[in-house]
């Protein structure tokens, strides 16, 4: 096993590792960041402490998983403070403030970006971006990850307004870039008009509507792509990430199930138990990013995915899909 | 209208195939129904036959039809509106969550023909419905509400009925005697209804008595739980639950001012104590906050101020009622008995037959008597 050097970062040896997975396996590399965290993340180390685990793990797999909203609530930095470079931020809903991802450096966080994007097929390119660019948006890491693909000329929609002719204009294959909730303005914007992109081209669409009181399935969003923009479905491409991870996950078509990149492990859990649910099965989906060298490896993420094989099919938080009586539970709050 | 019956002959017929769902719907005999009904319209018979009011005589007119839209797992909210609408003698459609009520059926089932001919059941919403009801009763999400408000043409009586939170406020109680009755309150029907609490606030009278609260209230969750199950979850509840634990676990292992407490790995209840004041909306399912009471309870509401559905309150004194009046709830009683609402409550601060009816008034010619 490779040991991490005493005198480099973390870093370095992880963003090798991502550039070539093949070298070393998830065992070799992933709890060897645990016990970086662990030494170096008071707040996790206390909560490793109160599961009664400590700085050595043999398996990836007995790597605690930090809550998702723990981001909210605690500092998981695992190096000074002084040394942040970035820090990404949850949208956060009201009164729980918002939960910050810390970076020392984004060199694995953007070779985590590309390789993962490369690895799943996906275009190289020329892109058009509905999206804030990172100047507008200092603090999404949503928007850093698409600057990390696209050119700032790319970004089509400044301020918010999206510039039609720039896809009327176009005349190569192009891969749109946006929020699902992007494409849907786009779609309303085009009103009756219809514009058909030059074939090949192809979509990503990423992020759910959370705060915008709307919903829309994703095989309707993607008829509506379809219809007034002539990008077939099965070129369209959905990511699932979340500012708390480094990594992305990528499902193509309107059924697709997302994959995971090699250096980094989706595991759909009984939510109780957190053991392993059997293919087919529903649970929570545990994340163990190698590449979120600068905060904690796992992640108890609070989305619902049915597992199949070694990919997974997201779920998600739709809260439509709860029973509710005529109390006012927690979810209403995301959409009212 | 099925105008075949006397309000007290429906009234005794309602309480008979009322009477299994008393655990339900708490105590509905004929006398109950009446006094309601007379609570509301002034008096017993005000749908039958004229009676004084003012200088004049009057009666009351109920719809002809009356749509209930009922959404959820709760059959008291379908139950209850039903019960509303044939003790008015309206005809009643029914729009059932997808799933059904087997409550509603059962009940049905025990009503005479001359009653159950005046109902009419679905659990998708009929072309025609809409249009041909004279009043829309709807009880579900501020989506669904506002849906449906939007279809119904002016003029019509449109009752809607959102989601709500309730909570407790523990003012006084040194030997914690409310907590088998705050366990009650939090653990029947599973949370599922608008008068569930989510949060007890408990007033500090010394510093840390509001965890201790919290603690008595876990031992008291336990014991109810003891004796009443919690119902089947599905994955989505099991997984809220489980996850708001895991967060609150994390949080109490380096933060001294968050604890919890959980019953069983079942996910049975779950009692979460946090000194952070801010109003914390459940996932239901018997998971309860305790957080000390705040000097201005209604700002630590945040935006839940505006759907508070009931407020209990130990020792339930009007004086107590009157300081929280700017929680702005339709309903102020002891707690522990939360779920046990009278016929007469103003759920969502208006009366629900007396917000149906129309009146018609009656003035005899001059010289005759009234």
């Amino acid at each position: 096993m490779q040991e991490m050097p005493d005198d480099s970062p973390p870093e370095t040896m992880v963003q090798a590792w991502i550039r070539q997975p093949e070298s070393h396996s998830f065992d070799e590399i992933v709890p060897q960041l645990h016990d970086f965290h662990y030494f170096h993340n008071s707040a996790y180390r206390a909560f490793c402490q109160s599961l009664g685990v400590d700085s050595s793990v043999v398996r990836w797999r007995d790597i605690p998983c930090v809550p998702q909203s723990a981001f909210k609530h605690a500092d998981l930095r695992s190096f000074p403070a002084t040394e942040t470079v970035q820090t990404f931020r949850t949208s956060g809903t009201t009164g729980e403030g918002f939960g910050q991802h810390h970076f020392r450096t984004l060199k694995v966080y953007e070779t985590a970006v590309r390789e993962g994007w490369r690895r799943a097929g996906l275009s190289s390119g020329p892109f058009l971006v509905i999206a804030p660019h990172p100047e507008e948006a200092p603090h999404s890491s949503l928007s850093h990850m698409l600057a990390t693909l696209a050119a700032k000329e790319d970004f089509i929609a400044p301020r918010g307004v999206i510039d039609l002719n720039r896809l009327r204009d176009l005349s190569v294959p192009v891969c749109l870039l946006g929020t699902a909730l992007g494409f849907l303005h786009v779609v309303e914007r085009l009103g009756a008009e219809c514009i058909v992109l030059p074939a090949g081209s192809t979509a990503m669409e990423t992020g759910g509507y959370k705060g915008s009181g709307r919903y829309i399935e994703r095989t309707d969003l993607y008829t509506m792509i379809d219809e007034k923009l002539g990008i077939a479905p099965g070129n369209i491409s959905n990511e699932y990430g979340m500012t708390e991870l480094s990594s992305q996950f990528y499902a193509k078509g309107p059924r697709g199930l997302h994959e995971s990149p090699p250096w980094v492990r989706a595991v759909v859990v009984d939510p109780v138990t957190l053991q392993d649910v059997a293919d087919g099965e529903t649970g929570i989906l545990l994340i163990y990013d190698g590449a979120n060298v600068g905060s904690v490896v796992g992640i108890r993420t609070q989305d619902l995915a049915v597992k199949r094989g070694n990919a997974f099919e997201l779920l998600g938080r739709d809260p439509s899909v709860l029973p509710r009586g005529c109390s006012r539970a927690a979810d209403e709050w995301l959409t009212s | 209208m099925a105008d075949l019956m006397s309000t007290a002959h429906r009234a005794e017929s309602i309480a008979c195939a009322a009477e299994p769902f008393h655990p339900l719907l708490g105590p509905t005999s004929g006398q109950d129904l009446l006094a309601w009904v007379a609570a509301e319209l002034g008096d017993a018979c005000a749908l039958d036959r004229w009676f004084t009011h003012g200088g004049a005589r009057t009666k009351a007119l109920a719809p002809d039809v009356i749509l209930h839209v009922v959404s959820g797992n709760t059959p008291h909210a379908a139950l209850q509106s039903l019960i509303g609408g044939l003790l008015l003698g309206s005809c009643n459609l029914v729009k059932l969550p997808g799933s059904g009520l087997d409550e509603v059926d059962a009940f049905l089932s025990r009503l005479p023909a001359e009653l159950r001919a005046m109902v009419e059941v679905s659990v998708e919403l009929p072309d025609g419905w809409l249009s041909s009801a004279d009043a829309v009763v709807v009880y579900g999400s501020e989506q669904t509400v506002a849906a449906l408000r939007a279809r119904v043409v002016p003029g019509k009586t449109f009752l809607g009925h959102g989601h709500k939170s309730s909570l407790g406020v523990i003012w006084h109680d040194p030997l914690f005697e409310s907590c088998p009755g705050a366990a009650r309150d939090a653990s029947l029907f599973d949370q599922q209804g608008c008068l569930s609490p989510q949060v007890f606030y408990v007033r500090e009278e010394y510093p840390g008595s509001a965890r201790q609260y919290a603690e008595k209230l876990a031992s008291a969750m336990d014991q109810f739980s003891g004796t009443h199950p919690r119902g089947p979850l599905a994955i989505e509840e099991k997984a809220a639950i489980a996850n708001l634990r895991a967060a609150y676990r994390f949080r109490a292992a380096g933060d001294l001012r968050v604890a919890l407490w959980e019953g069983g790995a079942h996910l049975d209840w779950t009692v979460i104590y946090e000194e952070d004041a801010w109003f914390t909306a459940s996932p239901l399912n018997r998971v309860v906050f305790v957080k000390p009471l705040p000097q201005d309870l209604a700002r630590a509401m945040g935006p839940a101020v505006d759907y508070v559905g009931a407020v209990g309150l130990w020792p339930c004194t009007e004086e107590l009622a009157d300081r929280f009046a700017a929680l702005g709830p339709s309903r102020f009683c002891p707690v522990g008995n939360m779920q046990d609402p009278p016929w007469t409550w103003h759920n969502g601060g208006v009366p629900r037959l007396a917000s149906l009816v129309k009146w018609v008034d009656f003035e005899p010619s001059s010289g005759l008597t009234v």
